[in-house]
């Protein structure tokens, strides 16, 4: 978003970024079926990565995501980083669900006295919500619920048959159950095309009718003639003068292993939450020796993250023996059970905040319910396809409490192939988000129940954390230098031309999703400094 | 909505912004498998197959187990899919199986000799059934049968996997994926959220 705007506004932008460049209709899945793969899509199992999720040693995408790992973690932690270096990152195959941050999210720490409030209203970004909403075409409904502010949205898409069964099961028990807000286009938006509903989605798009920074923000950036990107780039630090003010960024090209520099009179980072801390703590100098723009310490702080698992699983016997359906539309969830705890009163739950849960199900690529059916032979292929339309299972999004026990630094005994000292990372999950996780099993268990639900598993534990890919907070925005990294636009408040322009200037993490929030924050971020270099700042 | 065919005309009209917005490198691998999906990935299978990490005999015994767990009835099976070759592959590529599988197989052999006298493979069909029985339903667990019990997931795990990625597998479930629809798929049953009065199921 960065770089589209500024390109955009006249400047010229040299953007490094430390992997390929993918070619939608070579790189991506383009409609393969599993067994015109050698391994059934299920990846090489000799080259798989036991720390990480299978994903990364996909078929489909083969080196979209990266196998060397760059972090280490501290003595009781777990955390699994699965990294995407392509150019537009993660976006390329991320699942889409588009929702903004609410005052209720800005204003947080006010309602129940946990942490600190943004340094921002919803007033304030309620406007480029709505810009970049405009510009990537997000599908959804007007809700009127108090966590979840609405938008400006396309048609949203159509419930299936189980969405349609969980929607009556939940409301019975005073659970929303909703379209959620989806940036995957329904209709043709401004030179896009519409989806083809063919569930892709997450190999990548190659029509481009879900939104990526690829297909969406690149074209007119390279258009303008004001861009430079260099790809297999991989930045190690940020270069600074004598006064400790910014002037270029090193790196590494990935190909040569040689160390080269580029310099300009604004830098942002904006690699993703982790890659830019780690990036900023690693550019130790003389005016910054724990890292650049970190006189406050609080660089690599407050890490959190989404508290992902499966809190039920299970089958509706209503669609037993029925004919299969396209359920499959996105290769993830198009609904939602928005948040519904501690809106009234802040303090209802024995849990402060609160969060949302996706649900999913139907008639998917691989039958994996097959563990739930007993024996062999005839009958339990019979019962394999009895089955077929009826799997549902749901996962909460629980925000984590920023906490001072969740943080980041550098590991000063590992480094990577490029030499550069490892992220060692400091996390565990906090009693209120496993209080929630407790509160959403329970609920996900009554929703089952009373849509007439057979509900075959629960998970005990919740995934990993870094299993989201959602982690905030390590660069957090604050009006008081003292105590934040950057302040209100995302400018670091040691260094004045140097800007952060992703989740890791969110304060906490919330329900929500980041993506659609680091586009919008992004956006206000980028016209400030265009703002600031028009006054010669 | 019912399943629709690719309309070439709606696939051109996308390609056509999509080519607009950035260079489109082409579309025609999926025009034609969307067009013909039987003839673009029709499945060729060796007459014989060699297999990668199995020597023979064991290679018979995961065929005929594979063929037992998804067998070909009045539909196709693990034979037709070429599910023991799935398995040979994946086996063969993964240190921490190997010796699973071997050992897995070697315990039914000398269970079968054990409790029968004979090799699996030569116990009469009936026979065979009710020996991985016990291994497959809980009702029908006998103590001392744990390895046996283990092996037989294991298998079955391996078995659905490459069956339900095959062709003819994925055919079986009437797959609707990574097809071409016009609009986003909504449920038929307009007057019935809560599904109470379907059709009687077909399957």
């Amino acid at each position: 978003m960065a770089i589209r705007t500024l390109c955009g506004a006249g400047l010229k932008v040299c953007a490094l970024n430390s992997g390929q460049r993918l070619d939608p209709g070579k790189d991506f899945r383009n409609h393969r079926m599993p067994w015109e793969m050698k391994y059934r899509g299920f990846g090489d199992p000799q080259t798989r990565i036991d720390s990480q999720p299978d994903f990364v040693n996909t078929e489909y995408v083969p080196g979209a995501w990266e196998r060397e790992l760059v972090h280490t973690t501290a003595p009781g932690t777990k955390w699994i980083w699965p990294r995407c270096s392509a150019v537009g990152g993660k976006t390329n195959f991320w699942g889409r669900s588009s929702a903004r941050f609410a005052e209720i999210d800005f204003r947080a720490a006010s309602l129940d006295g946990h942490d600190v409030d943004w340094p921002v209203t919803y007033e304030e970004i309620a406007p480029y919500y709505t810009r970049v909403e405009n510009m990537i075409g997000v599908a959804s409904t007007v809700q009127n619920r108090p966590s979840n502010p609405d938008g400006s949205y396309l048609p949203p898409f159509n419930f299936r048959c189980f969405d349609r069964i969980l929607q009556a099961g939940a409301e019975k028990v005073g659970v929303p159950y909703l379209p959620d807000r989806i940036a995957q286009l329904t209709v043709e938006h401004i030179g896009h095309p519409a989806c083809h509903y063919c569930g892709d989605c997450t190999s990548g798009c190659e029509v481009g009718a879900f939104f990526s920074a690829p297909w969406f923000l690149l074209p007119s950036a390279e258009a303008s003639g004001n861009l430079e990107l260099r790809t297999n780039a991989v930045a190690r630090n940020v270069l600074v003068d004598e006064n400790g003010k910014a002037r270029g960024v090193a790196y590494i090209d990935r190909a040569t292993r040689q160390e080269r520099e580029v310099f300009g009179r604004v830098i942002i980072v904006a690699a993703s939450c982790l890659e830019s801390t780690h990036i900023l703590l690693n550019s130790r100098s003389r005016p910054w020796p724990a890292g650049i723009a970190n006189s406050s310490g609080q660089l690599g702080r407050n890490l959190c993250d989404h508290l992902y698992g499966t809190a039920a699983s299970g089958y509706l016997p209503q669609l037993l023996g029925q004919p299969s359906f396209p359920d499959n539309v996105s290769d993830s969830s198009i609904a939602w059970m928005p948040r519904w705890q501690n809106l009234v009163r802040p303090n209802e739950e024995i849990f402060v905040r609160g969060y949302s849960v996706y649900p999913d199900g139907g008639c998917s690529e691989f039958p994996s319910y097959f563990d739930e059916i007993e024996g062999f032979g005839s009958s339990f292929k019979r019962e394999m396809k009895r089955r077929y339309p009826t799997p549902v299972s749901f996962t909460p999004q629980i925000p984590s409490l920023p906490s001072d026990k969740n943080y980041v630094d550098l590991d000063p005994a590992a480094k990577d192939s490029c030499g550069i000292p490892k992220l060692r990372i400091h996390f565990r999950w906090g009693d209120n988000e496993l209080a929630m996780w407790q509160h959403a099993k329970h609920a996900c268990d009554q929703v089952m129940r009373s849509s007439g639900g057979v509900v075959d598993y629960v998970a005990e534990e919740p995934e990993s954390p870094g299993y989201s890919q959602h982690e905030a907070g390590t660069c957090r925005m604050g009006n008081d230098p003292k105590r934040f990294v950057t302040n209100r636009f995302g400018q670091t408040h040691d260094v004045p031309n140097l800007y952060v322009c992703d989740a890791s200037v969110f304060v906490n993490c919330t329900d929500k999703p980041p993506v659609l929030s680091i586009l919008a924050f992004s956006l206000r971020t980028s016209e400030y400094i265009i703002e600031q270099l028009h006054r010669g700042a | 909505m019912a399943r629709q065919n690719v309309e070439r005309r709606e696939i051109l009209r996308i390609v056509t912004i999509a080519a607009g917005v950035a260079a489109f490198p082409g579309f025609s691998k999926w025009t034609f498998a969307c067009g013909h999906p039987a003839e673009a990935f029709a499945q060729v299978k060796p007459a014989s197959y060699t297999p990668v990490f199995f020597n023979a005999t064991e290679y018979a015994l995961v065929e005929l187990l594979c063929a037992l767990i998804i067998p070909s009835d009045e539909t196709p099976g693990a034979r037709e899919a070429g599910v023991a070759e799935f398995v040979d592959l994946m086996v063969s590529r993964d240190a921490a199986l190997q010796p699973r599988f071997r050992a897995g197989l070697r315990w039914l052999e000398a269970h079968s000799r054990k409790l029968r006298g004979k090799p699996f493979a030569s116990l009469a069909p009936e026979q065979q059934i009710t020996t991985l029985e016990s291994l497959a339903y809980k009702r029908k667990f006998r103590p001392g049968e744990e390895p046996g019990r283990e092996f037989f997931d294991l298998i079955r795990e391996y078995a659905v996997m490459g069956f339900y990625t095959s062709e003819v597998g994925l055919k079986q479930l009437d797959f609707p994926g990574l097809q071409f629809y016009a609009e986003s798929p909504a449920c038929p049953h307009k007057d019935d959220p809560e599904h109470r009065h379907l059709p009687p199921p077909r399957f």
